[in-house]
């Protein structure tokens, strides 16, 4: 069942489309994570469903209902965002009261309400505190504290763990995720770094420039790219491109050539590719964990430029004829700078895009 | 002049000379000392002392606190401040409901052309000098052919002799002093509702639809250093409100607009008795000084 629907939302600051037409549905206690670069429109696109922003065009619904010109408090949605947006005048339980007390519930069912989110995000030996003597982390629980006490019909989060260091995002990314499991409800999640993106979403919304490039689940993304923006975007390290050519093409498969392929030629299986002709130009994908080093079978010979030793796993960075191409691999291989490296890959990993950077 | 070669800088060349911030805050020492603390100290000296300066010859022998026991027994002392009391009473609330009004709407987004325009207008009667605005006064409440009466003829309520009438020319200095200083309040209430970021703002839309409640509970907050900073300048501005009455009433009709400070002025300047004069003055100062730190204790709160 739907639950949250944009009907080709557009955003123009002025005569600047900043949105440019996005269609959209999430089911009701879906994860929905939108993902883009920065200055995409994710947050213009969140606060246009919050209320904070006006729809330039297009409709938008919340649980079956049109809400495209209602007022924001009167939509129930809530909203984390990156700045906490803590009331700095108030202790943290009526930070958390605020909301209900503004519906004017009565007082023991704000306590209730409150004290269950105190002891959900263990926030129960704060709540006398002002939001100035808590750190980031404790702010950040207070935000999510006040949106949950609420029960809003959408949760909506914009970028609420960027100004949290490394391991706290990490510890709170797991939190949220926890959280979205135990409320069943349906959230939405504005974020610019993928591993977010692909650790919460049960869908992601990957934008661009006020496009939607392409929707899917995790796996769909990481799988199955539509381009290769969304290729580039999903992953770390970001996926190797190299343009190659089309040499020949017969029934299922195709060769193609580049000085970096070993023997400069590399013939797939891709029957998904029957546009091609020979002589087109296409963009070979491999990500960096794909790639394997030493195999039997090399399909790209490279020469080393340098390696950097993640511990457990080595980084390494080789060069052809072609851009640079990066390699990830488990253990310590004993290469060096200037080395040859052959690297090779199962040709079901290997993505191939046209040379407009859709995929084949 | 050039340092030896041989000697190592001891630290690096500021560009100024030691003595140079002295000579850039001189002027406004110098001129802060010459008009504000020698005066001060010299009414001090003055209130203790029998200082009236048509009879010099009797000199100005020290008295102790007699001048003050006149002033604190003289009923015409406190019914002048009863009455600046209730002239602040009377334009304060309004300026600030007024200044707020014109604050919130110049808060919201939009019209920005028409908005920067009338922030600059706001600044023109704080710009106008007391005395013109005293002029201005008295163009606006005369009799035949200022505007209010105009006004009044036109809503059918026929014209009313203003400065001639106690309670008339109480609503005109009150009128004038509004208009002068509602855009005061107006501008320190905008920078208060400016200084609330913008996400806490929004963040509370998300819980409330009601401005009012916005007001009271997000922004109001964020209000009070600025509300403080204008009650304490009002009511010490209002204690020393001189030009512009003088200008439209002279402390007429009657004792109608007799305000403490034209009561002052009366005593020390027409019967020439400096030393009641500097006394009240002083007791004022005392005042000024209680109802400052009064506000400061119960309403002046920083947000963090
Ligand atoms: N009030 C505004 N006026 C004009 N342009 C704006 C305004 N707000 C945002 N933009 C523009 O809209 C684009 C999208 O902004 P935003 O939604 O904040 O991006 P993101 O959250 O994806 O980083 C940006 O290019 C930004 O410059
Ligand atoms: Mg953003």
């Amino acid at each position: 069942m739907t639950f949250l629907r944009l009907d080709n939302i557009k955003k123009t600051y002025g005569d600047v489309p900043v949105i440019k037409g996005v269609s959209f549905a999430a089911t009701k206690g879906e994860f929905v994570v939108f993902v883009g670069p920065s200055g995409c429109g994710k947050s213009t696109l969140l606060r246009m469903i919050a209320g904070l922003e006006d729809v330039s065009s297009g409709h938008l619904y919340i649980d079956e209902r049109e809400v495209t010109y209602e007022e924001p408090a009167k939509r129930e949605v809530s909203m984390v965002f990156q700045s906490y947006a803590l009331y700095p005048h108030m202790s943290v339980f009526e930070n958390m009261a605020f909301g209900l007390r503004m519906a004017k519930r009565p007082e023991a069912e704000i306590k209730a309400q409150v004290a269950e989110a105190a002891r959900i995000l263990q926030l129960e030996a704060l709540l006398e505190r002002k939001p100035r003597a808590l750190s980031g982390g404790q702010r950040q629980r207070v935000a999510i504290g006040r949106s949950i006490v609420r029960h809003p019909k959408l949760f909506l989060f914009d970028e609420p763990l960027s100004n949290l260091d490394a391991e706290l995002r990490s510890q709170m990314r797991v939190e949220i995720a926890k959280l979205h499991r135990s409320l069943g409800a349906t959230m939405v999640y504005v974020t610019h770094d993928q591993v977010e993106a692909m650790t919460l979403a049960d869908r992601i919304v990957v934008l661009r420039a006020g496009l939607v490039e392409q929707i899917g689940t995790p796996t769909e993304l990481y799988d199955k790219p539509a381009n290769t923006f969304v290729a580039g975007f999903i992953g770390s390290p970001k996926m190797n491109f190299t343009n190659a050519r089309v040499a020949s093409v017969s029934g299922n498969g195709l060769v193609l050539e580049h000085p970096s392929f070993a023997g400069g030629k590399l013939a797939l299986e891709r029957p998904s590719a029957s546009g091609v002709k020979a002589g087109d130009t296409v963009i070979v994908g491999m990500r960096p964990e794909h790639l394997t080093v030493a195999p039997a079978a090399p399909v790209l010979a490279l020469t080393l430029d340098f390696a950097e030793s993640l511990g457990g796993s080595t980084q390494l960075y080789a060069s052809g004829e072609g851009d640079p191409v990066i390699a990830l691999t488990s253990g310590r291989p004993d290469l060096k700078p200037g080395d040859a490296l052959n690297l090779g890959i199962d040709p079901a990993h290997i993505y191939l895009f046209s040379a407009a950077g859709l995929a084949l | 002049m050039r340092a030896s070669v041989t000697q190592a800088p001891a630290k690096p060349n500021r560009g100024y000379g030691r003595w140079t911030p002295l000579w850039f805050l001189a002027p406004s020492v110098i001129t802060l000392l010459l008009i504000g603390i020698y005066p001060t100290l010299f009414a001090l000296v003055t209130s203790f002392r029998r200082y009236n300066i048509t009879r010099p010859r009797e000199g100005f022998p020290f008295i102790g606190f007699d001048n003050y026991v006149g002033v604190l027994t003289d009923s015409t002392f406190w019914s002048s401040l009863f009455l600046t009391a209730k002239f602040y009473v009377t334009v304060l609330p309004i300026q600030i409901v007024l200044g707020l009004a014109i604050a919130l709407l110049l808060h919201k987004p939009g019209m920005g052309l028409l908005k920067s325009l009338a922030r600059v207008t706001l600044v023109v009667p704080l710009a106008t000098t007391y005395a013109v605005v005293g002029l201005i006064g008295r163009l606006i409440f005369n009799l035949d052919f200022g505007v209010a009466n105009q006004l009044f003829e036109a809503i059918g309520i026929g014209r009313i002799d203003w400065l001639s009438s106690q309670t008339g020319a109480f609503a005109a200095i009150a009128v004038m002093d509004i208009w002068q200083w509602t855009p005061f309040c107006a501008l320190i209430f905008l920078a208060g509702l400016s200084m609330v970021p913008g996400e806490i703002e929004e963040a509370a839309r998300l819980e409330t639809s009601s401005k009012l409640a916005l007001l009271r509970y997000v922004q109001l907050p964020y209000l009070l250093p600025g509300l403080t900073a204008v009650m304490i300048l009002r009511s010490a501005d209002v204690l020393k409100l001189f030009d512009m009455v003088f200008v439209m009433t002279r402390g007429g009709p009657g004792s109608a607009t007799d305000l403490i400070s034209i009561y002052i002025q009366r005593v020390g300047f027409r019967i020439f008795d400096l030393g009641t004069a500097s006394a009240q003055a002083i007791l004022l100062l005392i005042i000024t000084i209680i109802i400052s730190r009064l506000y400061i204790r119960l309403f002046y709160r920083e947000v963090h």
